[in-house]
């Protein structure tokens, strides 16, 4: 048996489930009513602009902070009352808190010598944890003697060797430079994928988000906006924030005209095939928005907006054309590498009806 | 020699009042020195002397007992104040400065006042404790060997206990809370986190109390002249005041030089042992 598979095996698969969930500090309420079921073995993220409330809502589920009112449910049991230690969960922090006079094996044993486990049993758990993060050289150093990579693993070993249902991750990753980052991203997916177990990843970077999650959760002012597959929130929006907070560079977010079954931009139209016509009255004011790589240069016989290059970026395989359109609006279009485009260019660009996604004045999605 | 100039006055400092002085401490523990009339070399006669000198070794044996009841006292209850003070909370602030204010006092103008708290007649702790029924009648408490040593004790604990608790909460207050709530989620309960967390963690700063709190009390001598005059029976004479016998009331200027030389021995051993035992043995940051 390999030390990672015998760490599977030790593991509980748990659901969790938070039921109205609501926190506030004094008189100011942070999280107002959050609702969410994650299934055994998920891998959801919660992402959103800082002083959104997602890492209160982490804590609330480790158990750090109380709830207000609501309850939380790990594997179906009420743990809302419950101390942090026996609800089954490990978490890893942005600091990685790693206690700084204990070596690597004394820091991932704490929580077995504390539960007065036998010493070869805390031995052996350590030893086989460490040997899945390639730890074991390690073992004898103290976190200041280490890299932020290897600390960053010890974290982790730390919480494995809990055998959680639930592993909490706390922007686990933005103490890192960005190549280990999308290093330790890959060695985090590999985890989930090998032990299987339920995985909550508090995040503010959408690129993490979208390669990690099974699930996303976009919060905002302590609400949530929108939960679903990466690709759900890419492809469907449901309000104005989670298109422009999804997906980057950002979604193009033009307001715009809902008139004789076209989509009016500035002086100019883009018709919409009756199946999309959205139900809106005739005139109403609507934002209309397009990704910038469902942005392209218009063809001779289509409509097309005409878009003045401000700004061209390089990116090696394409290349990013910042701009505007009917006047001043901002528009990022992605266009072939080979498309020269200098400052102050004008250019017809268009996108396919079907890749249009239409939201009502307040932000909300129109369907 | 521009770099001289600028050391220049912290040097002249240094050995203004510590090297010159020490020298001279050296230089006089090597004679028989009155306070009057001529002083006469004698190499390490009084150093030879001392050893048959038992008063001096009582009184270094009351002030090793004194220095550990009263370590006792300062440390563990500034470490039980540092730890409710250390979180801001509503009331605080107004806790600090209360526990904190009897430091400014001077050690004399305390023992003053601890010496008419504790007289029997026109003090406050005996007549009070006589009118609350808890003694039949009034207690002296100077005439009786330990009433008196703990007295001393609970007075110098209520004046320095606050200087304790900034060191220790200065200490505290570094420790990341991120540590505290690893622990938690480790499973360890409050005490367990105050062992295995915060105590290791404190170590550098709790040195540093314990070093200054053992080497104060070692030289203590206000409080024990000023409330106790070294009585009951002269058995609260600490060593301090029995260099100070020695040179000021018998003028055996020599004599007692030789005394002070050796206490400030017995000192650098003892921080040494303290900062050995509490080395940090953390690497890196």
């Amino acid at each position: 048996m390999t030390a990672i598979s015998e760490i599977a095996a030790r593991q509980e698969v748990a659901g969790l489930e938070l039921r109205g969930i609501t926190k506030a500090f004094g008189q100011v309420e942070v999280l107002h009513g959050i609702d969410l079921s994650v299934r055994g073995g998920e891998f959801v993220v919660f992402v959103g602009p800082s002083g959104c409330g997602k890492s209160t809502l982490l804590r609330l589920i480790a158990g750090l902070e109380e709830v207000t009112d609501g309850d939380i449910l790990i594997s179906g049991h009420d743990v809302t009352d419950d101390d942090p230690s026996v609800r089954g969960i490990a978490m890893v922090f942005q600091s990685y808190a790693l206690y700084p006079h204990m070596s690597v094996a004394q820091n991932m044993g704490f929580g077995l010598k504390m539960a007065h486990r036998p010493k070869e049993e805390v031995a052996r758990k350590v030893n086989a944890a460490a040997d899945v993060l390639q730890l074991t050289p390690l073992l004898d150093r103290r976190p200041g003697q280490l890299s932020g990579g290897q600390r960053q693993r010890v974290a982790i070993g730390r919480a494995i060797v809990r055998d959680p249902q639930v592993f909490l991750f706390d922007e686990p990753l933005s103490n890192l430079d960005a190549e280990l980052r999308v290093e330790m991203r890959m060695e985090i997916a590999r985890l989930h994928r090998e032990l299987g177990n339920t995985m909550i990843y508090v995040t503010h970077d959408q690129t993490e988000a979208m390669t990690l999650a099974d699930k996303i959760v976009v919060l905002r002012d302590g609400r949530v906006e929108q939960t679903g597959t990466p690709a759900q929130l890419y492809d469907d929006p449901g309000n104005v924030f989670v298109a422009g907070f999804i997906g980057s560079p950002k979604m193009n977010l033009f307001p715009a005209t809902l008139r004789d079954g076209a989509v009016h931009i500035g002086e100019d139209s883009w018709p919409l095939p009756s199946s999309l016509r959205p139900k809106e009255n005739e005139g109403a004011k609507i934002v209309a928005g397009v990704r910038p790589e469902h942005m392209r240069l218009a063809g001779q016989e289509e409509p097309a907006l005409p878009f003045t290059v401000t700004f061209p970026e390089f990116l090696g395989g394409t290349t990013l054309l910042h701009g505007h359109v009917a006047g001043d609006i901002p528009c990022v279009i992605e266009v072939e590498r080979d498309v020269s485009a200098e400052m102050g260019a004008v250019l017809q660009i268009t996108a396919n009806p079907g890749d249009l996604r239409l939201f009502d004045i307040h932000g909300q999605r129109l369907r | 020699m521009i770099g001289l100039l600028y050391v220049a006055p912290a040097l002249a400092l240094v050995a203004v009042f510590f090297a010159i002085p020490l020298g001279m401490t050296i230089w006089m523990s090597l004679h028989d020195w009155p306070l009057m009339g001529q002083k006469r070399w004698v190499g390490f006669a009084n150093y030879e002397r001392m050893w048959g000198d038992s008063g001096f070794w009582g009184a270094l044996s009351f002030t090793g007992t004194y220095t550990v009841a009263v370590t006792i006292g300062l440390l563990g209850l500034g470490m039980i104040l540092a730890l409710m003070v250390e979180r801001p909370g509503r009331a605080t602030a107004f806790y600090r400065t209360a526990y904190f204010l009897p430091v400014v006092i001077g050690f004399a103008s305390a023992s003053l006042l601890w010496a008419w708290l504790s007289n029997v007649d026109s003090g406050l702790f005996s007549p009070l404790m006589q009118n609350l029924g808890l003694t039949e009648r009034r207690v002296n408490i100077n005439a009786d060997y330990g009433l008196a040593f703990w007295s001393v004790n609970v007075m110098v604990v209520w004046k320095m206990v606050g200087f304790f608790m900034v060191i220790l909460m200065s200490g505290l207050q570094s420790i990341p809370r991120d540590y505290l709530e690893a622990a938690r989620i480790d499973g360890a309960g409050a005490l367990q986190r105050f062992r295995f967390i915060t105590m290791p963690l404190v170590r550098r700063p709790f040195a540093l109390a314990l070093i200054l709190c053992v080497s104060g009390s070692m030289l203590a001598f206000d409080q024990f002249y000023i409330i106790l005059n070294g009585g009951p029976q002269n058995s609260t004479i600490t060593a301090v005041y029995w260099i100070f016998n020695e040179s000021f009331v018998s003028f055996r200027l020599g004599y007692g030089a030789a005394l002070s030389v050796v206490l400030l021995g017995i000192l650098l051993v003892l921080s040494a042992i303290q900062l050995r035992l509490l080395r940090d043995r953390e690497d890196g940051s």
